[in-house]
């Protein structure tokens, strides 16, 4: 279990090539207001996500999608964070536009909790925070 | 329970729902009255005059909607040339009169099928369209002549190989290509401040916007070559004073530019167009407009030393707020769609794409974007807006908030100026950091419940089988065999063509770019070469200097040594 006092670490990237990059920031700004250290990483591919999130130390893994990707990317990068040793203490969320019968299929593939565009600040830091205690 | 409390329950508590701000969305403070104080100071020939007239508050046509209807046009772009061709052929036939043309987000911004990192977004909002075949079977049966196309791509890239491909099919169908008409948004602030493409960096974006507005000027003169964007820029986090000065800015940049750089003046360019974005504030969205179109006159002809009527006379062209549409209760999104081509007749725009009740979900189903045709048609048909032109003119509050407008974007254009101009401002980050400000100051205002947003947060209420239905017809994500045909489509394309064809004319696009010709001629020949997107792109980087991938991710291949060969003294 990540010890609670420490700062939480959450590493944001978009799979490429995204350019809808609105709610990545806005959701970077509302995890920096909940008092997380945020690294905005932008667009990258699975292995380079993995790359940094280890060099990083990063508690969490965020992804924002919005253009189709999510299962077969985010399928990829759960299988590098894998192969890498970091699937299991690390915390992966996905946030973006897709379609609704895609959340549990998210689930299934291994991210610890699904964001859809209704999302609120603090559903988001909740459900962080409490898949980080469960870890 | 008492009495009180029941009355509270069903509704009979007048102060449920009450207004929760005095202001409109970018902020001006409103009063709850206006009269003929507030517009005193106003004379009609200098700040209105009649539609038709300068400074074209009113309208830039005398009779507008009488004489012709607005532009209906909307995006239509699926996975495949095929499926798009068809979707094109059944828009058209229910009324749509305008092609919007998009690609998906790769082909956007120069990066081809087979790269990397185009997996994610492959065949995603539009088709792959690598090399001119892709178009031809998009446009298959499809008249090229006096039909309006838009390009609303993100890069410049985008711009300049699309264009060339609608060119080459006309030229290779013997058709008058000086018939081609429609627009392309060729915008190299967008392209940077919006979307970060990484096909071209700002100089040769720049110099390319220009060769894209000098060609057409010249040779496709009912096509509008640049159509400064503030859609993007909105939505991005802009208020709609903020939009205003932007795309004005952006505007006398760029064609500061091209009067001082290629001696092409305003007059032989015609009517200029701007894109624009119709929010949610009613009465701003139609200020919006009258304000800018009335901006646009004093600057063209002050600034830009236009002198006649259609240099001054700027064309609005619309896509309504995608941002403003919830994914909560979707049914409300008809409301807002409605709402916002209101204020767009109302407020005299040429043309009108207007997002669809879906698309905080997904892409637009079919059925969601016949609901945008028709409500333009019960607009027009039904309740008789367009009958009149300019309905709100003389209207105290709409004078006035258009006059504040005015006032407001000046001030950001000012203090534009004070910061060394458009492309300063683009270069240090101002402008990047006005965005966000703007999103900043908007979210915070959502947060504290000073901008409702219904079914998001405020009214939430419960979700039927109406809002379930649209939900479940949002758009299917393009198959895994889909995307690895495309990717061998271009890998057989690649070996099948005569590479000495391509070869040569990839060249001739290297020797221009570097020479400062204007390089449309050559990139139009090449493409009818069956030379690719991320060839001519990577090509023209080169004679720049800049490495051939714009990510920096594969290696050129090997046959542009070829291309460059003989071009590096020696």
């Amino acid at each position: 279990m990540v010890n609670q006092e420490k700062k939480i670490k959450i590493l944001l990237a978009q799979f490429p090539l995204e350019s809808h990059s609105r709610g990545l920031i806005t959701v970077a700004g509302m995890l920096r207001d909940a008092g997380m250290e945020v690294i905005l990483m932008g667009n990258a591919r699975s292995e380079q996500i993995i790359k940094v999130a280890i060099q990083e130390s990063a508690d969490v893994v965020g992804i924002s999608s919005y253009c189709g990707g999510e299962l077969a990317l985010g399928d990829e990068l759960l299988s590098i964070a894998d192969k890498e040793g970091i699937k299991d203490h690390t915390i992966f969320v996905l946030g973006g536009i897709f379609p609704p019968n895609n959340t549990p299929r998210l689930k299934e593939i291994g991210f610890n909790a699904v964001f859809p565009p209704s999302a609120t600040k603090e559903e988001i830091v909740n459900n962080i925070k409490s898949a980080i205690a469960a870890k | 329970m008492s009495t009180h409390d029941a009355d509270k329950i069903i509704g009979f508590d007048r102060s449920h729902g009450g207004i929760v701000r005095s202001e409109t969305q970018a902020g001006i403070p409103l009063k709850a009255v206006y009269d003929c104080e507030d517009i005193a100071h106003m004379e009609y020939e200098r700040d209105l005059a009649d539609p038709g007239q300068y400074p074209y508050t009113r309208g830039i046509y005398p009779e507008m909607y009488r004489n012709k209807l607005w532009l209906k046009s909307f995006i239509v772009s699926y996975s495949t040339p095929e499926e798009t061709n068809k979707a094109f052929k059944e828009n058209i036939a229910a009324g749509q009169t305008g092609l919007r043309l998009l690609s998906d987000l790769p082909t956007q911004i120069g990066i081809e099928p087979d790269h990397p990192s185009a997996w994610n977004s492959m065949l995603c909002g539009g088709i792959s369209s690598y090399a001119l075949d892709t178009y031809e079977r998009m446009l298959d049966g499809l008249p090229l002549e006096n039909v309006d196309y838009e390009l609303a791509h993100a890069g410049i890239s985008s711009a300049l190989l699309f264009y060339s491909f609608l060119v080459a099919i006309m030229e290779k169908r013997g058709l008058n290509i000086a018939k081609l008409r429609g627009s392309a948004i060729n915008d190299p602030f967008r392209a940077r401040i919006v979307y970060d493409c990484p096909d071209f960096p700002n100089e040769i974006a720049r110099r390319i916007c220009l060769d894209l507005i000098e060609f057409g000027a010249g040779n496709t003169p009912k096509w509008k070559s640049y159509a400064p964007n503030g859609v993007d820029p909105q939505q991005s986090g802009l208020d709609a004073i903020h939009e205003v000065a932007e795309v004005l800015g952006v505007a006398t940049a760029v064609y500061s530019d091209l009067i001082k750089e290629r001696g092409v003046n305003l007059d032989d360019i015609g009517a200029t167009v701007f894109s624009m974005d119709a929010e949610a504030d009613f009465f701003e969205t139609i200020a919006k407009f009258r304000a800018t179109r009335r901006m646009w006159a004093k600057i063209a002809k002050e600034k830009l030393g236009a002198t006649t009527e259609r240099a001054m006379s700027l064309r609005i062209g619309i896509r309504t707020s995608g941002l403003s549409l919830q994914t909560q209760k979707p049914l409300n999104n008809a409301a807002r769609v409605t709402l916002q081509i209101l204020s767009c007749v109302l407020g005299g725009v040429n043309s009108l794409d207007a997002s669809s009740i879906d698309e905080a979900i997904g892409l637009p189903s079919k059925e969601a974007r016949m609901f945008n045709l028709d409500a333009q048609h019960i607009v027009t048909h039904e309740a008789n807006v367009p009958l009149v032109v300019d309905p709100l003119g003389g209207s105290y509050y709409v004078e006035w908030l258009t006059n504040e407008i005015e006032e407001g974007a000046n001030k950001v254009l000012a203090e534009i100026e004070h910061r060394g101009g458009m492309w300063a401002c683009l270069e240090s980050g101002w402008l990047r950091g006005q965005i966000e400000q703007g999103r900043l100051k908007e979210q915070q205002e959502i947060n504290k419940g000073k901008r409702l947003i219904v079914g998001m947060n405020a009214f939430q209420g419960e979700e039927g089988p109406i809002n379930r239905a649209i939900k479940d017809t949002s758009y299917r994500v393009p198959s895994k065999k889909l995307r690895l045909e495309t990717i061998a489509a271009i890998k057989r394309l690649r070996k099948t063509r005569d590479q000495q064809v391509v070869i040569g004319a990839l060249k001739e696009v290297y020797r221009a770019t570097k020479e400062a010709r204007n390089v449309v001629r050559p990139v139009i020949e090449a493409a009818k070469t069956g030379a690719t997107t991320g060839e001519v792109v990577g090509v023209i980087r080169m004679a720049y200097g800049y490495r051939y991938d714009p990510l920096g991710e594969v290696s050129m291949p090997s046959f542009i040594n070829e291309v460059t060969r003989g071009e590096k003294g020696g």
